[in-house]
């Protein structure tokens, strides 16, 4: 689905991503990982048509990704821990932004967006302020938004920043269902490793450049990870079940 | 004097048209001037309008049309230079302002004659409304709030998040200098009848109060429009039974509506 080229980034005459190469294939979940300032959000922005690549080539199904953005089959949530709080919408109309290009009757859309808040458990929400929502609900939110036009790519940039550990988990539980049941392709970026192991198909890891390219049980091996932050990492692994690989809470610590 | 009376004077007529039609205009726009803290804008645009004007007095050609030129050049360039300097627009206003006053001064200074027509068109006068006036903001009015209320939902996408309406298929950049250039207009228009600070008034409380009741935008634009039609209207009336200087008199209803909206709020609403 999608194709990374030997991907070039360089901004204000910093090289932010070097030689980046590695494919996504449709239905896949993929975490993206690395140290801050490693250019994950770049690579985001790279995938979304905001950033043109200095050198290299990506493809999204064939398509340069601003073209692809533009047929409306992209779902973004951008990295962001609260919104305005005294923006005058509510929770209906954040999810109704998300069918704005739909010829859709309004009638529809409006049985649309209950039947999606529902999804994610929101809809008792519907007619509350949704800068009023703690961050979690927040997240719940623009999630139905950016699925609700039902897009074929869902990129996620740090979708647990500001919310509980709890909600972290119903959230990643969340994204295991939908990817399952509507076959929605995911990108997370993610600092969270060791919530995400159980799901994900692929790991990137990324430092400027591409450190990492594998499943999730090898990327835990010590090299990998020390090879990915630039020093000698530390895994603290919190819970006795992680072994089993069914929850892993996991903390990743530079020396 | 009763309300007919009021309503029969010729110039009051246009005073209460013009008005409201101006009220109307700057009460749709304050949402946008309140949900993206633009509170600067219209004073930033009053001000580029100043050097405008005083190039067009000086030169001889038509100050209404080169202050408007100008202050619609200012407009865009404060949203080119807050978007691609990635800097609030506030700051970009503040720069501007400056120049813009500083290059109207200059000019100035080159007139022998103090010029009365410049300051009249800066504090204006609702009371001298003319015909013309009224055709050429009714116009204007009735384009610009077709225009925003058929993109309403679209605009308030880009407000609460400029990228994600990007990646929705929206013409962001499009929405953003089309309004922009409208309150540049808008202001323009105001401040030859209004003057800038009951322009600056009407563009900023009429929102800033219907937010103290109301929590969602299209109750907040409508609130808004119905505050600010009450607010002239009543000002109008009431400066001239006291024979009270106009534009003060509404700008003192608007704050008081706004106050009296505050404590309502933390009263009732908690």
């Amino acid at each position: 689905m999608i194709k990374i080229e030997n991907l070039y980034v360089e901004i204000n005459g910093n090289l932010i991503l070097e030689d980046v190469s590695f494919e996504v294939k449709k239905g896949e979940i993929v975490a993206v990982v690395g140290p801050n300032g490693g250019g994950k959000t770049t690579l985001v922005k790279v995938i979304l048509g905001f950033v043109q690549p200095t050198k290299g080539k990506v493809l999204i199904e064939g398509k340069n990704p601003k073209d692809y953005v533009k047929s409306g089959k992209v779902g973004y949530l951008p990295q962001k821990s609260s919104y305005d709080r005294d923006f005058p919408v509510s929770v209906f109309d954040v999810v109704m932004f998300g069918l704005i290009n739909t010829s859709l009757p309004y009638k529809e859309k409006e049985k649309k967006v209950l039947e999606y808040l529902n999804y994610v458990g929101m809809q008792q929400y519907k007619d509350y302020s949704f800068g009023k929502l703690s961050g979690g609900q927040q997240q719940r939110v623009m999630i139905a938004r950016a699925i609700i036009s039902q897009p074929e790519l869902l990129i996620l940039d740090e979708p647990s920043t500001g919310i509980d550990v709890v909600a972290q988990e119903n959230f990643y539980e969340f994204i295991k269902k939908i990817n399952k049941e509507k076959g929605i392709t995911v990108i997370m970026v993610t600092h969270d490793i060791g919530a995400i192991g159980s799901f994900v198909n692929k790991v990137v890891g990324l430092n400027r450049r591409l450190h990492y390219l594998g499943d999730f049980k090898e990327f835990l091996q010590k090299e990998a990870l020390d090879k990915l932050y630039g020093s000698e990492v530390k895994l603290l692994i919190h819970s006795p079940e992680c072994f089993t690989c069914q929850h892993f809470n996991i903390e990743v610590k530079k020396h | 004097m009763n309300i007919s009376d009021f309503l029969t004077v010729p110039f009051l007529q246009n005073a209460v048209i013009g008005g409201v039609l101006i009220a109307v205009l700057l009460s749709v726009l304050s949402l946008f001037v309140f949900v993206k803290k633009w509170s600067f804008i219209n004073i930033g645009i009053s001000h580029a309008a100043f050097g405008g004007l005083a190039i067009g007095f000086f030169l001889g050609i038509n100050p209404t049309l080169i202050g408007s030129i100008f202050a619609i050049s200012i407009g865009l360039l404060i949203g080119y230079i807050s978007k691609k300097g990635q800097i609030h627009e506030d700051i970009s206003i503040g720069i501007l302002l400056s120049f813009s006053m500083a290059l109207g001064v200059v000019v100035m200074s080159f007139s022998n004659n103090y010029n009365s027509d410049l300051f009249a068109f800066l504090f204006g006068n609702i009371l001298t409304i003319t015909y013309q006036d009224i055709i050429i903001i009714s116009s204007f009015s009735i384009i610009s709030i077709a225009f925003i209320f058929y993109n309403l939902e679209k605009l308030m996408y880009c407000c609460f998040d400029e990228e994600l309406a990007n990646i929705s298929g929206i013409n962001t950049n499009f929405l953003y200098y089309a309004t922009i250039t409208i309150i540049a207009v808008a202001t323009v228009l105001s401040i030859k009848l209004v003057g800038s600070i009951l322009s600056s008034a009407m563009i900023i409380l009429p929102a800033a109060t219907a937010s103290q009741i109301f929590w969602r935008y299209k109750s907040i634009i409508l609130t808004s429009v119905i505050i600010s039609v009450f607010t002239v209207l009543l000002g109008i009336y009431v400066s001239f039974e006291y024979n009270l200087p106009s534009g003060s008199t509404i700008v003192i209803i608007y704050s008081l509506i706004f106050f009296t909206a505050v404590i309502f709020k933390r009263v009732f609403l908690g």
